[in-house]
């Protein structure tokens, strides 16, 4: 498990992004779930962190695609392959996160750095 | 005439080429040699507080209007919280126009088409290709170009010097000075008002040919028969805006400022009993006419596009009431967009001459269009080329 941040530095409606390989963001929606995904798009690097949370969607920043953070899905192009979810434990106010066992779809030009 | 005959000297014209009653204008250059366009645009549109956008065409978070303010296009936009702000239309990667448009409305943020660099409405950079991989590149140092923005009147003024004069100096005083205070045009809560109509035109005019043609009332009882109608001093050719907190009177038997002197519509609330049957006309320099009466107010934004063309864009604002009750305003308008159209055409037809070897050293002022000389020495000044040769 990877100790993301205290819980109370990540307020309803706002991500963090772990520097982890490939990195993983985690979002606190504004009905107080968390979810984990991976950072990167799988059409271009660009991180989701940074986009546009709704709900239980993040649209990708620069180009639009969306993906459900429960399932990793992608609503529609230019994003294709869905992202990883990652399970997100509680633990004396800490965020945790477990990263999935699954390879990443990480998108052309990038690599994770143990690959 | 000392004043006169000494402008006359110092713009290079000797005393004796000049009868006393007139002084000189610019040199026809002035209105059509680029490098003097060129440093109007840098000294006097880049550096002062420009009129630029009615605040209330901003509807909501997101939208933008681009404007032209000297070479620059400017984005100006309502932010997240619903405050004003200004950019420069320049993508900070490699120099892409973001907004191609001359209004609309993005939902979250300004990206550049090119490579996609993402701003937020605040202008920080906030997402690009790969920006994860670059660490080093500080998203508000790489965010859109900031310009100063202050709101006055219902409108957006936004300065792009790096360090503006106060707007108080630098604009107010130039109301305050021509309507004796402030509360002279606060009384009109033009802010309050709503748009009833805005008409753009394209003039093929040097800008400061529109601006003297404003300030000069010489021409209006050939050109301006309506508008002459309704203010019969204008026909004196005296200019209103000569004397301080003056305001040209309705004719005998006209009820309204309207292309018939019929009745306008309700009176705004603030209007005074003195301003009450009369026309302000104002310049605030550099761009900006207001036009008040008792009933609405014309204001006038240009946006000098090139030595030879200005756009003028021009609002009517009544009521809010008298807008929303679908109050006939077809009257109120068509008088000043008949003005409008008689002055831009009349300086259509000076533009081509400027060029001409009989305006080389320019035409003369008369004693009615003297203060017009204030104006040239302003732009000279602005310049800072020194005289004319």
């Amino acid at each position: 498990m990877i100790p993301a941040c205290p819980l109370a530095a990540l307020p309803r409606g706002e991500a963090i992004r772990l520097d982890a390989d490939p990195p993983i963001a985690v979002f606190h929606t504004e009905d107080g779930e968390l979810y984990a995904i991976d950072d990167t798009c799988t059409h271009q690097d660009a991180s989701l962190a940074d986009g546009w949370l709704e709900g239980c969607e993040v649209e990708c920043p620069l180009h639009a695609s969306r993906f459900d953070l429960r399932t990793g899905q992608v609503d529609a192009p230019p994003a294709k392959a869905p992202v990883r979810t990652h399970r997100v434990v509680v633990e004396d106010g800490t965020v945790y996160v477990e990263p999935s066992d699954l390879p990443p779809n990480l998108p052309p030009g990038v690599r994770s750095r143990s690959a | 005439m000392a004043d006169d005959a000494d402008r006359g000297r110092r713009r290079g014209v000797t005393t004796s080429s000049l009868p006393p009653s007139v002084i000189a204008t610019l040199p026809g250059t002035y209105y059509t040699d680029e490098n003097v366009f060129g440093l109007e645009q840098a000294r006097i549109f880049e550096s002062m507080w420009f009129c630029a956008v009615r605040a209330a065409d901003l509807t909501k978070p997101g939208a933008f209007r681009t404007v032209q303010i000297g070479r620059e296009s400017v984005i100006v936009s309502r932010s997240k919280d619903g405050s004003i702000r200004a950019f420069l239309n320049v993508c900070r990667h490699r120099g892409a126009r973001i907004c191609t448009e001359e209004s609309g409305e993005v939902r979250r943020a300004f990206q550049c088409p090119y490579h996609a660099w993402t701003y937020d409405l605040d202008g920080k950079l906030i997402a690009a290709p790969n920006l994860s991989r670059m660490p080093d590149i500080d998203r508000v140092e790489f965010g859109l170009v900031k310009v100063h923005v202050r709101e006055w009147l219902g409108y957006v003024w936004v300065c792009l010097a790096d360090e503006p004069r106060p707007f108080e100096e630098e604009v107010q005083a130039q109301v305050a000075g021509r309507l004796g205070d402030l509360d002279a045009v606060h009384n009109y809560g033009i802010e309050n008002l709503a748009l009833g109509r805005r008409i753009v035109y394209d003039v093929k005019a040097n800008w400061k040919l529109i601006v003297e043609n404003f300030m000069e009332c010489y021409h209006c009882a050939t050109i301006h028969p309506e508008l002459t109608e309704v203010l019969p001093e204008f026909a004196d050719g005296l200019a209103t805006q000569l004397y301080v907190g003056h305001g040209a009177e309705f004719g005998e038997g006209v009820e309204g400022f309207t292309v018939d002197g019929s009745a306008g519509v309700d009176r705004i609330p603030g209007v005074s009993e003195t301003q009450d049957r009369r026309y302000y006309g104002l310049t605030v320099k550099p761009t900006m006419f207001l036009n008040l009466v008792p009933d609405h107010v014309i204001l006038h934004r240009m946006f000098p596009l090139a030595v030879d063309r200005t756009i003028v864009e021009c609002d009517w604002l009544f009521r809010a009431d008298v807008v929303e009750d679908g109050r006939d305003i077809e009257p109120s308008v068509e008088l000043f967009h008949r003005v409008n159209v008689q002055d831009f055409d009349a300086c259509e037809r000076c533009q081509p001459a400027m060029g001409s070897r009989a305006y080389a050293r320019g035409g003369v002022l008369v004693p009615t269009e003297h203060h017009i000389g204030a104006f040239h020495e302003w732009v000279l000044d602005r310049l800072g080329t020194g005289q004319p040769t």
